[in-house]
This record gives C-alpha cells, sequence and structure tokens, in this order.
C-alpha cells in the first residue's frame, strides 16, 4: 500500500510537459504557444479558469464564481417567487370576459385595466376582484343553496381548525416526548416503537373508516373533524420535540425532583419554556399544514355545511357554476392570495425560527 | 426560574443534613434509601404514562384502530346501506361472493361490460384504449408523477450546492425556495390552471398563443395550446401538432399520450412547489460536509468537479436516498393536484387519464358509498407503502450508524 502512494505521489509531481505558467517567463510562454491559445488563455484567466498560458489569481477565481452563483440563485428564486407576484399583481387588474391581463407577463397592474369599465360601464376599482370574490360570488352561491358560508365565517372556520388543534396538539405532543426523553418508565421503548410504527399506515387507506368514525361521532357537520384528532398530538411532532429535549441537561430535572417539584410542574415550569423554540417551529409548521387542509375539509366535511374551511370555499366556488367564479379568473385569483398570503407573512416573521428547525430535524416540512 | 433553581439547590442540600446529624447514618439509609427508589419508581411509571396517554389514545383510536377496521372492512359487504360501524364489527361477515371479493375487483374492474381494457369515450364520438383495467390504469398515472422526482432531485443539489458556498444572503435565498413549501396547493393549482390556459402566460412565453389546430383534428380549430384538458385526444394533437401522419408510434399512443401535457403541468408545479423543501434538506446535510477533507482534496490538485463527486456527494448519498424513498411514499398518495388541475363540476371524481390512485379510494369509498370497496383499495395502497417504509427505517438505521 504504502509503496503504491508514494508512486502516486510521484505521478503527481511530475513536471507537466507545457511549461508552467508560474515557471515560465511571459516571454517564454508567448514564444511556446499561438497567439489565438494565448489569448484565449488571458481570457479565460479574466474570467478567473486558469489555463496552461496563464494563471488566474484565486481572488478573481471566486469573484468569478461567486458572480455565477448570485446569477444562478437569482434566476431560481425569480422563478420560485414570480408565481406568487403574478397573483398579486393580477388580482388587482380589472377582468372582463375576456381575461385581458392573461396574455401577458404581469409586472404591475397597469394603468388602462384599473381604469377600465365593464358591461354596465361602471369603473373597476382595484379592490373589484377581491369585492366580488368576498361578497358577490358567496353571495350568489349562498343564494343558490350550493355552500353555507359567507367569506368570514370560513376565515373564522380556518383559524379555529389551525390554532385550536395545533396549540393543545403541540403541548400534547410535547409532554409525550417529555415522557419518552426524560422519564424512566416500564415499556417506554416499546411504546415509542408501538407509536413509530402508525407513521407507516398512510392516510389515503384508513380515510373510508375514519370518514365513517366520524360521521357516526357526528363531529361532521360542525368541523370538530378538523378539531378534535389533531389535539391528541402528533407523533412526528413528539419524535422532533422529543430529540430537541435530548439536548436538555437532565441535572435541571434532577435538582426539581430533589427539591420536591412534581413532574407536572417540571414540565410546565421548565421543559415547557426550555423547550419554546422546538415547540413554536413544530406549532407553526403544523399551523401552515392546518391552514392549508383543503383535503380534510373536502374529504371530511359536506360541501353545504357551515363548517367548511377557506380552501374548500374557494374550490367550491371555482366549480360550482358559471355565477361564481369559473370564469373569472381575477376573482379566481384574488381568492388564491387570500388563502397563500397569511401562512407567507407567518413564514417571512418567523422564517429564521422555521428554516433552522427543519435544518436540524432533516425533514422537508 | 431563577428563584427556582436557587431555591432547589439550597432545599436539596438540607434534609441530607438534618438526617445525617439526627440518627446514626448506618442503621437507617438502607431502609429510608431503598422506599424513596420505591417511590420513585413509582412517580416515573405513574407520570410516565400520564404524559403518554393523550397521544397513546389518539394513535390507537384514529390510526389502529380504524386500521384495523378498514382491513375488516375490506372482507365484507358493508356500505352505506348497511348499519353502523359497531354492527358490522360484532355481526361480522365475509362478502357473500368471497372474502377477497373486493381484492378480485380491484384487479379486474373496468368500467363498461364486456371489456377486458378500460376504453374511454372520446368527446369527438371515438373511443380509447387504456389497456389496462381500471386500477392500473391510475396507479400508471400515480407512477408517472414520480418522473418529478428525479428531476427535483438534480436540481435541489445543485441549488444546495450553490447555496452552501460561502457567499452572502445565502439565507435569504433559502427562505426565497422555501415559500413555494408553504403556500396553500389550491392557489398554487388555481394560479398554474390560469398560467397554463391556452391564453396564458406560459403560451405568451413559449410564443403558443396564436397557435392554430387544424380544424379537422381533434380540437377542431382551436386558437392557442392547450395544455389543461382531460377528455380530449391528445394523441390525435400530436399530429395535427407535427402535420405528419404518421408521427413515431410511441408519440401517437393514445396510453401515453392521453393527458400527458396534464400530467406534465403537474409534474413541473410539484417540482416547483417541493424544491425548497428537499434544498433545506440537502443544504443541512451538505453543512456536514468535511471543509478539511475538501481543501485537503484542493491541496491535492482536484478540480472543482472531481471535488463534487470524490468529496461532496458521498456525504449526500444517504440523504438523497432517504429523500426518494419519502418522495416516493408521498408520491403514491398525490390527490389533490390533478383532481384540482382539472375539475369544472363539483361532481367529478376521478379522471381516468390523470387521476392518482387514491382517487379511485375516494371515488368508491366515500363518494359512492362502497366503504368495503374504498377500505379494500386503500389495504393495496397501505401494503405498497408498508414495503417502503420498511426500507426506508432501515436506510434510517443505517444513517445513524
Amino acid at each position: 500500500m504504502a509503496e503504491k502512494e508514494i508512486v502516486k505521489n510521484e505521478d503527481l509531481n511530475k513536471p507537466a510537459e507545457a511549461p508552467l505558467p508560474g515557471s515560465s517567463t511571459p516571454a517564454e510562454l508567448r514564444a511556446y504557444y499561438s497567439p489565438l491559445r494565448y489569448a484565449w488563455g488571458a481570457l479565460l484567466a479574466f474570467f478567473g479558469i486558469s489555463s496552461k498560458t496563464h494563471r488566474a489569481s484565486k481572488k478573481r477565481a471566486k469573484l468569478v464564481q461567486d458572480i455565477a452563483t448570485y446569477l444562478v440563485l437569482l434566476f431560481g428564486s425569480f422563478l420560485m417567487v414570480y408565481p406568487f407576484w403574478w397573483m398579486i399583481a393580477g388580482s388587482f387588474a380589472a377582468t372582463a370576459a375576456s381575461n385581458e391581463f392573461i396574455y401577458d407577463l404581469v409586472w404591475w397592474p397597469s394603468h388602462d385595466v384599473l381604469h377600465s369599465t365593464n358591461a354596465q360601464g361602471e369603473v373597476y376599482g382595484l379592490f373589484y376582484n377581491y369585492h366580488y370574490f368576498l361578497v358577490d360570488a358567496f353571495d350568489s352561491l349562498i343564494n343558490q343553496g350550493t355552500i353555507n358560508v359567507t367569506f368570514w365565517r370560513a376565515l373564522i372556520n380556518n383559524l379555529i381548525y389551525s390554532i385550536v388543534p395545533v396549540v393543545i396538539g403541540v403541548i400534547t405532543s410535547a409532554s409525550a416526548a417529555f415522557s419518552f426523553a426524560k422519564i424512566q418508565w416500564i415499556g417506554r421503548n416499546v411504546v415509542f416503537m408501538f407509536l413509530l410504527a402508525a407513521i407507516m399506515v398512510p392516510g389515503p387507506s384508513i380515510m373510508i373508516t375514519q370518514f365513517v368514525m366520524y360521521s357516526e361521532l357526528k363531529w361532521q357537520e360542525n368541523g370538530l373533524v378538523l378539531i378534535i384528532p389533531g389535539m391528541f398530538g402528533s407523533i412526528m411532532t413528539a419524535f422532533f420535540i422529543r430529540q430537541f429535549l435530548f439536548g436538555l441537561p437532565t441535572s435541571i430535572i434532577e435538582a426539581a425532583k430533589i427539591d420536591g417539584a412534581g413532574y407536572f410542574r417540571i414540565f410546565c415550569q421548565f421543559i415547557l419554556p426550555l423547550a419554546m423554540p422546538a415547540l413554536m417551529a413544530q406549532g407553526l409548521l403544523s399551523f401552515m399544514g392546518c391552514w392549508n387542509n383543503y383535503m380534510g375539509s373536502y374529504i371530511m366535511i359536506p360541501k353545504d355545511s357551515p363548517a367548511i374551511n377557506l380552501p374548500h370555499a374557494l374550490y367550491m366556488l371555482t366549480v360550482s357554476g358559471s355565477t361564481a367564479l369559473q370564469d373569472n379568473l381575477g376573482p379566481q385569483i384574488a381568492a388564491s392570495v387570500l388563502c397563500v398570503l397569511p401562512v407567507i407573512i407567518l413564514f417571512a416573521c418567523f422564517q429564521k425560527l422555521i428554516i433552522g428547525s427543519l435544518m436540524l430535524t432533516g425533514s422537508k416540512e | 426560574m431563577e428563584d427556582i433553581i436557587h431555591n432547589s439547590n439550597e432545599s436539596a442540600a438540607e434534609p441530607e443534613q438534618s438526617e445525617v446529624s439526627a440518627k446514626p447514618a448506618e442503621a437507617v439509609q438502607p431502609v429510608k434509601k431503598k422506599h424513596t427508589v420505591n417511590q420513585q419508581k413509582l412517580q416515573d411509571n405513574l407520570w410516565g404514562w400520564i404524559f403518554c396517554l393523550p397521544l397513546i389514545i389518539g394513535t390507537v383510536w384514529f390510526v389502529y384502530y380504524a386500521f384495523i377496521l378498514a382491513l375488516m372492512l375490506s372482507f365484507t359487504a358493508y356500505d352505506t346501506s348497511a348499519g353502523s360501524l359497531m354492527d358490522a364489527i360484532t355481526n361480522f361477515k365475509f362478502h357473500p361472493e368471497g372474502a377477497f371479493y373486493w381484492y378480485k375487483e380491484l384487479f379486474t374492474y373496468v368500467s363498461g361490460t364486456s371489456n377486458k381494457h378500460e376504453i374511454v369515450d372520446l368527446p369527438n364520438g371515438g373511443t380509447l384504449d387504456l389497456r389496462m383495467n381500471e386500477m392500473g390504469r391510475y396507479l400508471f398515472n400515480t407512477v408517472f408523477y414520480m418522473i418529478g422526482i428525479p428531476i427535483g432531485m438534480v436540481l435541489a443539489v445543485f441549488f444546495a450546492v450553490c447555496m452552501s458556498r460561502d457567499i452572502k444572503g445565502g439565507n435569504l435565498f433559502r427562505v426565497l425556495y422555501y415559500i413555494p413549501c408553504v403556500a396553500s396547493s389550491i392557489a398554487i393549482v388555481y394560479t398554474f390552471k390560469i398560467m397554463f390556459r391556452s391564453n396564458g402566460v406560459m403560451n405568451s412565453i413559449l410564443g403558443l398563443t396564436t397557435f392554430k389546430y387544424p380544424a379537422t383534428g381533434g380540437y377542431g380549430g382551436k386558437t392557442g395550446f392547450i395544455w389543461i384538458s382531460e377528455d380530449t385526444n391528445v394523441g390525435a394533437s400530436w399530429n395535427d401538432v407535427f402535420g405528419v401522419d404518421k408521427v413515431n408510434a410511441f408519440m401517437y399512443d393514445p396510453f401515453w399520450c392521453q393527458g400527458l401535457l396534464s400530467k406534465a403541468v403537474i409534474i413541473i408545479m410539484s417540482v416547483w412547489k417541493g424544491l425548497g423543501g428537499t434544498i433545506i434538506l440537502y443544504v443541512a446535510g451538505l453543512s456536514g460536509v468535511n471543509a478539511a477533507t475538501k481543501e485537503a482534496a484542493q491541496i491535492d490538485g482536484a478540480n472543482g468537479w472531481q471535488i463534487f463527486w470524490k468529496v461532496t456527494m458521498p456525504d449526500l448519498y444517504p440523504v438523497i436516498f432517504y429523500n426518494i424513498v419519502t418522495s416516493v411514499i408521498g408520491g403514491l398518495q398525490i390527490y389533490a393536484e390533478p383532481e384540482l388541475l382539472l375539475s369544472n363540476s363539483s361532481s367529478s371524481s376521478g379522471f381516468p387519464t390523470v387521476s392518482g390512485y387514491v382517487a379511485l379510494i375516494y371515488r368508491y369509498g366515500i363518494n359512492q358509498g362502497y366503504y368495503s370497496k374504498g377500505a379494500a383499495y386503500g389495504m393495496f395502497l397501505a401494503v405498497i407503502i408498508f414495503v417502503l417504509t420498511l426500507f426506508q427505517f432501515w436506510l434510517d438505521s443505517r444513517r445513524s450508524d
């Protein structure tokens, strides 16, 4: 082995056939290479690439690579963010039946569009689409009897569905995580594996029985289906908080125990405050998941119930006949903006916490 | 909180001292110690269970109980007309035509009577042979969407490597790329649906808004390139687009072409939406790559390409494999995107050319109320996902070693 390595090193140290740029003068190099090759080398060196004729400085190489990286990343982030900007700009653009603004890339709601008029000669205001979505579209569907919520009711439903189960669920998950990470009890590992195995059960395969169970419990019409199951906590959340709690020193808990503090008090006064970053991150992620929970509402809650959430209401508005949003793309985009904006603002506020947690846990969502 | 810690330190020291001073140590200590240990063990066991109880109840009730019920129901003939769930369990009866009736149906069912394959009616009067039974076709669609997984993986590695370079503002890019992940899928589907309209932004960029189909073809002389349409013979439209009678047999084959462009839109959308999450996963993986190894390789004269393949990638392989397995598991459960992209009426439930497998579970189990049939269809999905998850656990255990 050792001999082989030595041979390898000798190979590496063998002098190159052409004169190296470092060891030869520019005159020698110019004589050795054709002028075209020499110029090409100079050009490459300007862009930070070393060749046989010119050696680019490390600083230049890094500068060029940095600029290239920025360009690539900026182009990528344009692709990532532009659809959202397109939504926002488009939501302020008035749409007649012809939907003209759709024809092109939208950078800004144009002057023409803002001041165009509809068939009755009324001028479209800036918030025409929002008004149409919030009031007219809902009214027409409520009058048809297709749905039974106003926009505000759907919004409040959505807030309840994404705050109540998330707050309680994160606390119950944290208590389970505390028990798994810091308390020694008989059967702990068996129970943990038993709960972890539940991840293997895919949601769609138990969708049917859950549907029947919830309908027999009468949780569907009143929306309890989106509140109660979430309050029992989630095994994934518990798993990640458990990982976080492993990092906390056990000595604090021991000290509190000697003091005579019960586990309940330790949990409330030590674990919850100390694990707050992890709880917040997990809670925010589940909040966003619940806010966007179109499937849960669509499958479990009847469409004419007053308990449907916002994405479900948006779906009903776009599929239920031409009186609503189906052929009216502007209000449809305005509705999408109202669905998307709250989570994006929330994410922007807490991005450091959320991204940090995702990096730590190595999970995607 | 400081107060509590302070107090606990003080009071922790106190009782020991008083005991030692009051009684001879060797006589009392063993008994006392045993007692406290037992007390402590009791406390541990009691509170350990109490803290876990909500999660255990929730998991057993909403996952395990539901799963066992689904398994039982899949062998019965339970539907909306039958009694309550409790009745079905206590008076458990197999399906009159055999316990595995629904499973047999799963592998043989075709809509229509005397056909061996699923045959779809087309709006221009023709029919289309899909060459599989119904389940096969829906499963084919599901697997087809997984083309997006390797595409997303390559893009994510590329951007993750760019972001983990030592540049300013790397965090900002991470945040920007993650935005689609937090956005509601229904809003994103509607945005893409509008962007990919025949007069939409996408065609405007590609210069296809003025594209005109021939009057004789499937699209009957419409203007603007059509991406999203569940019911028109896309196989014929290839012919229209390229203006030749015999295009490549593969290109003309309706089995592949039906709904191909709609599927492409969904793949583009899911790659776009999932990219940020995958990038974060890979950036986290890359942060573990040893900088010293990289530098050593650089000094040894390795170029950037060699460093990437020999130093960076080997550290990233476990993360990539893990991500692929979880993406496949997630991809098998695709449901909402194809349905939302194509749905124009609230009665729609499943499009044979684009819908994922879960659409069948929804259609039979919930929309039509054949609970047993839906449960059997769900069990088949569960078996596939069990195998994949066990594979993932095995990978996880290898990664942590």
